[in-house]
């Protein structure tokens, strides 16, 4: 009966279904995946739930400390800085997932295929990587926005072209590594194809170092986008992001220090979570790392 | 006998301290050497006979490892209470070691020369020419010819066994009492071994030299040691003269040992006539590899001729039923024969026809469906199972891609499968990680008969194994051999292996099939100068041999 009941549950790969039993044993990882959930409901639940609005302003009021009315206090133009940081979560924390994703679905693919097929494909693969590794990203970005102006679906798209280029290289050198393996030759001789080699025997394995990378990601291209909003892709004013929160931040940090204490603070506490749970997830998806 | 007594450890206790338990590795061993004196210590892998020795020289990592007690009196001192210091003023300069892998244990970047020189000038202040001109010495000593040009080379320029006499040159430059050598010719072919030991003996013997000799190969103690202890899982079981402990072992263990060295040949009689039909017929194959030449070699130029070794105008046949075994050592092509049969390197030219189709000429697809009926074991059960897959995903996945099963069924069969190879159901959920050597190889074979193929290509399945589970597996195919009624090629460079299994052998050198025969003739009665130098370099256990003390 007990076996039945496992077999139902087959149908994935019993990979999945052990990572997520080892991980929901990891206190520090099942931490940082809440505090993530949480501030995706925040930035969801935003237009709703915030207190003021972000674009309105007080000029009377100034730059002003904490208080009971702006907890974490207002902006030069007298703006709520809790709510600009709420609205700043829905671009940063969107463009950080899905620039990623993106980065990571390219890159996975174009390296596993490049490192697995090897020979001359792999070497051309590698240079076009190369070629665009070379390119000035910054005229790249300008060339971007003066023909296609300025859009959020274009920034997804320059962040992406950047981000995968790493990606590949990472995963092109592991896959060279596990291709050498015997079992990817067992695999061979049992007669699957290339994909579904691919698919079950390469990427499971390549996994651990993808997951790091992906967490080292996510906050780097968070910060990319102020970059890129200030050269005029992205968002604009008065529209907010943690990026250009913290670069405004940066600014008077002397004079107001709650207006770069506070998104920092933000940003370093999602990094903090994405590391806890990239860890928990590789050693999640390593069966090697569990005795019992 | 205490007089002469150069090395005396006590009751030594060595633990290892880790999050998943603390584990004894070492539980009371005593032993004494004395000077001259050759001790072989034996056991199978996890017996602690490494572990022993390291930790008379403080080279156990502590943590996780601890010297929980014990003593070892060597030259007046007890090099257990010893510091860093004192220990390294012992290592090299009193004991030389020589490791396992002479791959590893020579610095890649730095010239033989200057390892040498290092090594010596670390425990004897002296300079630099003087140094030279002994290393050199040392060098010619262990049987480098041309020694003052090749002590410029740099590791990789040497072969194997070469490198092994370079690491015994290194270890007894400073002049040592005592040499510990742990497994220094497993990682050697068989006619190199034969020639590491002479030089190892013939060193021990002009410089009154004593040695400890780790090996989990009984015949290579039998050749080199006066003394003989043996280990099993920390503990010493035996130790004695190596005639009483060959001839008349006290211990089951030793006994079980001794019983798992194949002297034999097959336990019966072949099945096959000459008569049965061809199987496999392999006619002037050629392979041949690569050297890769860089980007725009590959790209622009493709005719440069850079390929190297590979394998010549193989001619073969194998018949129905048949175990055909396939020696030869390191290099000599005999995996790359298994791999352009299976199909996995690209062959140059020549025809592999099974039951009369050439698989060279199959397309991808094509080959895809033909692969169910030839299938291979591999050498490493460590490195042949995919870490990340279940007992059940990877016996199910060629069962569910060649269609054997469906979801409903697949658990059956595997469990059929798990039946057959003596695998325990219960673990059909665990881990490769979590399984012995000898278990994962069942894990490897029972994935191989998954889709009843009916040739199996058998790359060294027992060389990675110890001596006792390697008897089980071996007794395992040949079981299988005849229930499931197949045909094999079983590839290795152990000439007892093949002889207990194989009907029939061919012997490959550098390429080439040098030799082909019914077992028993090409034993006794070996036409070709390389079958007889390899069956001269097994080392025999003195019950099998009478006159291998010297």
């Amino acid at each position: 009966m007990h076996e039945l009941t496992m077999m139902q549950q087959e149908e994935g790969s019993s990979l999945g279904r052990d990572a997520w039993l080892r991980l929901r044993k990891n206190k520090a990882a099942m931490l940082g995946a809440t505090i993530l959930l949480l501030l995706i409901l925040v930035a969801l639940l935003t237009p709703w739930i915030a207190p003021y609005s972000y674009h309105q302003q007080n000029l009377l009021l100034g730059a002003s400390p904490p208080s009971a009315e702006h907890w974490l206090g207002t902006d030069v133009l007298g703006r709520d800085q809790l709510t600009r940081i709420m609205y700043g979560s829905r671009v940063s924390l969107m463009v950080g997932f899905i620039a990623t994703a993106v980065a990571l679905i390219i890159g996975v693919l174009w390296g596993a295929v490049a490192g697995f097929l090897g020979g001359r494909v792999d070497a051309v693969m590698m240079r076009i990587v190369d070629v665009l590794y070379a390119l000035p990203f910054t005229i790249f970005i300008i060339l971007l926005t003066v023909i296609f102006g300025s859009s959020m679906l274009l920034l997804f798209l320059a962040i992406g072209a950047v981000e995968w280029l790493t990606m590949a290289r990472i995963v092109r050198g592991q896959v060279l590594t596990i291709k050498r393996q015997e079992f990817i030759e067992a695999a061979v001789s049992m007669g699957l194809s290339r994909w579904q080699i691919i698919r079950r025997h390469i990427i499971p394995n390549v996994l651990g170092p993808i997951i790091v990378y992906t967490t080292l990601t996510i906050p780097s291209v968070i910060l990319l986008e102020s970059f890129l909003s200030f050269l005029g892709l992205g968002i604009q004013p008065p529209q907010s992001s943690w990026g250009s929160l913290i670069s405004a931040g940066v600014d008077s940090m002397e004079e107001y220090p709650w207006l770069l204490l506070f998104p920092a603070l933000v940003l370093s506490i999602t990094l903090f979570s994405l590391n806890f749970l990239g860890d928990g997830l590789r050693d999640a998806l390593d069966p090697r790392t569990s005795k019992d | 006998m205490s007089a002469d007594v150069l090395l005396s450890v006590k009751h030594l206790r060595v633990a290892f301290h880790t999050r998943n338990g603390s584990m004894l590795a070492v539980d009371d061993v005593s032993f004494e050497l004395s000077a001259g004196q050759v001790l072989g210590i034996v056991g199978e892998s996890g017996s602690g006979k490494s572990v022993a020795c390291y930790s008379l020289l403080g080279l156990v990592p502590t943590p996780p490892g601890k010297i929980e007690s014990g003593s070892a009196h060597f030259a007046g001192q007890d090099l257990l209470q010893l510091n860093e210091a004192g220990l390294r003023n012992i290592r090299g300069n009193k004991i030389g070691m020589v490791f396992q892998d002479p791959m590893t244990s020579l610095n890649p970047n730095m010239r033989v020369i200057d390892q040498l020189i290092e090594s010596l000038r670390q425990h004897q202040p002296m300079d630099k020419k003087t140094a030279r001109s002994k290393a050199i010495a040392a060098l010619e000593e262990v049987g480098i010819h041309n020694a003052a040009q090749r002590a410029n080379d740099y590791p990789h320029q040497f072969s194997g066994g070469m490198r092994q006499r370079v690491m015994i040159a290194m270890a007894l430059i400073a002049e040592p009492e005592i040499l510990i050598a742990d497994e220094p010719t497993t990682a050697l072919d068989v006619t190199v071994q034969a020639q590491i030991l002479a030089l190892i003996k013939k060193a021990q013997v002009s410089r009154k030299l004593a040695v400890i000799f780790i090996t989990h190969d009984l015949g290579v103690a039998a050749q080199i040691a006066d003394h003989i202890l043996v280990m099993q899982q920390g503990r010493v079981v035996e130790q004695g003269p190596k005639a009483q402990v060959f001839e008349r072992p006290q211990h089951a263990y030793t006994q079980k040992l001794l019983a798992a060295v194949l002297t034999s040949a097959k336990p019966y009689p072949a099945m096959t006539e000459k008569t049965d039909p061809v199987f496999l017929q392999i006619k002037h194959l050629y392979t041949r590899f690569y050297q890769p030449r860089g980007l725009f070699a590959s790209l622009f130029n493709r005719n440069l001729p850079g390929y190297a070794k590979g394998i010549n105008d193989i001619n073969l046949t194998i018949h129905k039923g048949e175990i055909l075994g396939l020696v030869g050592e390191s290099g000599s092509g005999k995996s790359t024969l298994g791999r352009s049969i299976m199909q996995l390197v690209d062959v140059h030219s020549g025809e592999v026809l099974l039951q009369g189709r050439d698989l060279c000429q199959l397309s991808a697809s094509e080959l895809k469906g033909a692969r169910r009926h030839f299938q291979m074991i591999f050498q490493d059960p460590y490195a042949s199972l995919n870490p990340r897959m279940t007992v059940f995903d990877a016996l199910a996945e060629p069962l569910l891609t060649h269609g054997f099963a469906d979801r409903k069924t697949v658990l059956e069969q595997v469990h059929q499968l798990m039946d057959d190879v003596g695998l325990d159901r219960r673990f059909i959920r665990k881990y490769p990680h979590e399984f012995s050597g000898g278990q994962r190889q069942r894990i490897a074979i029972a994935r191989a008969l998954a889709l009843k193929p009916k040739l199996i290509i058998a790359d060294e399945p027992v060389s990675a194994l110890d001596v006792t589970i390697r008897a089980q597996i071996l007794a395992l195919l040949l079981e299988l051999t005849q229930k499931h009624q197949l045909t094999v090629l079983f590839i290795s460079h152990d000439m007892s292996v093949v002889r207990y299994l194989c009907d029939r052998i061919v012997v490959m050198n550098q390429g080439q099939i040098v030799e082909e025969g019914d077992t028993e003739t090409v034993f006794t009665a070996p036409q070709h100068e390389y079958t007889r130098t390899l069956l001269a370099a097994i080392p025999q256990l003195p019950s099998a041999k009478a006159s291998v003390s010297d």
